[in-house]
């Protein structure tokens, strides 16, 4: 039996390698794998032309459940560096895969392993769970990119696994990381006057999931509850009604919901409280105007100004 | 050798999944209780929930004794049950432990901080990240199992088959017990590497497939087992040659060699 096994699975290999796309690696390149497009548009600003970067999900696709696909296996193998989100986002399907593709270079605690949340100041840290509190990892809130002063810790993660790797190098990343930090800089002073030309400081909205406390963060957004306080599980008849008093008694005028929940209920809820919906890209990818970080920010402030004129204006 | 290392220990699950699913799968059709294998797994998740609560990580060893002891009450409750099948299918009976076991574990996650996602990836399963150590896991734990059914075959293919006249109501029952829970126990193991869809795919239709082409125990056996290998290595090959989600590749591939078969019947019968 063992050995119709193992014959099997060498029959198999073997149509397997001759099924194989012939490999098209080019000259001496860095790869450079992420979990999602958010960190792999970072990667390739400090990157740059020494690296090809591919990503692992797409920006439409929920972060915490990723179908896995041969293909990612084959990233992993061959990659030089690898970077995550970290906080145990990718719990669900990383750990499994990083086992399986066996390079030790990329193993947590090996040179080319970054976590991009490495000297990020985390949200909701620690299981302190009170009434209001729904979803609190003990990890801290995953989703720290929403930040654009986070990305610049993203960028210095990924810019010192580049040197670890690749030490040659060094300078070079040095200057693409001086050059990326100086424009999101620039391009952080122009969203902040934005924000506040819109009114965002100070300003309460409702949120879907807990996906957006970095990004509140950044803009003077104040999330005062959720639709789905616990991720997975519908939320109670008692709750949405709640949340509707709630948000009609306290003027809340902006739901927030990620692109890959089903809108209908946050839909209704904002349409009994008189709230504007906004269905915001929490990712670069997840809307076609969402191209690179910076896009990611333009899109998300775009859409919220729009929904908010689109109230005042009914 | 990139894609042989890559798909060897995955290929290899599954290649164990379908020993034993194939036998089960043979036993399971011929009851009429094909969704039994749902109902377990939900009420393994269940027990792997309430373990959460008390504060046992999911993968835990604590977390697993909880599995193992709900498993153990549903394979009662399944036994028990059957004593009403003049009256009422067994299938509603599973369909109901089904949904009532899969409600409770929402009741119980609700009242969890983390929420559901975690009783989610339960059912996942990783195929492609199956390692060494799991798939002889797998192996072990099916060939003892395995070693059982073929000390314990009279009288679970005499259950099987309906040919109970010469035993004891309580015999049935005892019988019925010891044959849902070690169906409990390779179950709630299968899906937790390769997923519920795959598991599933993996007990019905190699035996459906056998009972078309064959009549006998032994004939469908061997049926089913070849089917169950093939399938396997066709859907990795698959998966692999136009990069599909593993374990879905799979599944379909399951579908389409159902097709093949029916349409030769179609063929040979006219």
């Amino acid at each position: 039996m063992i050995r119709t096994m193992r014959r099997l699975a060498l029959w198999a290999s073997v149509v397997v390698l001759a099924l194989k796309p012939g490999d098209a690696s080019a000259a001496k390149q860095l790869l450079v794998v992420t979990t999602t497009q958010d960190l792999g548009a970072i990667a390739t600003e400090i990157a740059g032309d020494r690296a090809r970067v591919e990503t692992l999900s797409k920006g439409y696709q929920d972060p915490h459940f990723v179908d896995a696909k041969p293909s990612l296996l084959v990233k992993l193998r061959k990659a030089d560096l690898f970077v995550e989100v970290g906080r145990d986002l990718e719990v669900g399907w990383i750990p499994g895969l990083l086992q399986s593709a066996r390079n030790p270079r990329i193993q947590s605690g090996g040179p080319g392993f970054v976590d991009a949340s490495t000297g990020i100041a985390i949200l909701e840290q620690g299981a302190k769970v009170g009434r209001e509190e729904g979803d609190v990892h003990p990890l801290g809130n995953p989703h720290h990119w929403l930040d654009p002063k986070n990305g610049l810790v993203i960028a210095a993660n990924i810019r010192d696994g580049l040197a670890r790797v690749a030490p040659a190098d060094k300078a070079y990343f040095d200057t693409r990381y001086a050059d990326f930090e100086r424009r999101l800089r620039e391009r952080m002073a122009g969203w902040k006057k934005d924000a506040e030309s819109m009114g965002l400081t100070g300003l309460k909205v409702v949120t879907y999931h807990r996906s957006w406390p970095y990004f509140a963060d950044a803009f003077g957004l104040q999330v005062v509850n959720y639709v789905e306080p616990r991720p997975g599980v519908p939320p109670a008849p008692r709750h949405i009604q709640e949340l509707t008093e709630q948000m009609k008694s306290e003027k809340i005028p902006l739901l927030i919901v990620e692109p890959y929940f089903d809108p209908k209920l946050p839909a209704r809820v904002a349409q009994n409280s008189g709230a504007a919906l906004v269905i915001l890209p929490p990712s670069v990818g997840a809307t076609p105007e969402a191209k690179d970080y910076f896009s990611l920010f333009d899109a998300q402030l775009a859409a919220i100004r729009k929904a908010l004129a689109g109230r005042r204006t009914p | 050798m990139d894609a042989a290392q890559l798909l060897l220990w995955p290929l290899l699950a599954c290649i164990a999944i379908a020993g034993i699913h194939a036998y089960l799968g043979f036993h399971v059709v011929q009851r009429g209780v094909i969704f039994v294998d749902l109902a377990l797994a939900q009420v393994a998740a269940l027990g792997a929930t309430l373990g959460f609560l008390l504060g046992h990580d999911l993968h835990s060893p604590a977390a697993a004794w909880f599995s193992i002891g709900s498993v153990v009450v549903g394979a009662a409750l399944l036994a028990l049950l059957k004593a009403e099948k003049r009256r009422i299918p067994q299938e509603a009976f599973i369909g109901i432990v089904y949904a009532v076991a899969a409600a409770g574990a929402i009741l119980i996650v609700d009242r969890t901080p983390e929420g559901a996602e975690h009783i989610k990836f339960m059912f996942v399963g990783n195929l492609l990240a199956a390692s060494a150590a799991e798939v002889g896991w797998l192996a072990v734990l099916y060939a003892a199992i395995g070693a059982l059914h073929v000390a314990w075959r009279k009288p679970f293919f005499a259950i099987s088959h309906g040919e109970t006249e010469g035993m004891s109501r309580a015999a049935v029952r005892f019988w019925d017990f010891l044959f849902y829970l070690t169906f409990g126990l390779v179950v709630t193991q299968s899906v937790a590497v390769a997923g519920v869809l795959l598991v599933f795919s993996y007990l019905i239709v190699p035996s459906v497939i056998a009972m078309l082409l064959a009549d006998g125990a032994r004939a469908r056996l061997a049926i089913g087992w070849i089917t169950g290998v093939v399938v396997s290595v066709a859907g990795m090959l698959a998966s692999y040659h136009f990069d599909l989600p593993t374990g879905a590749a799979v599944v379909t591939t399951f579908g389409v060699a159902l097709a093949a078969v029916l349409a030769y019947r179609g063929v040979v019968a006219r």
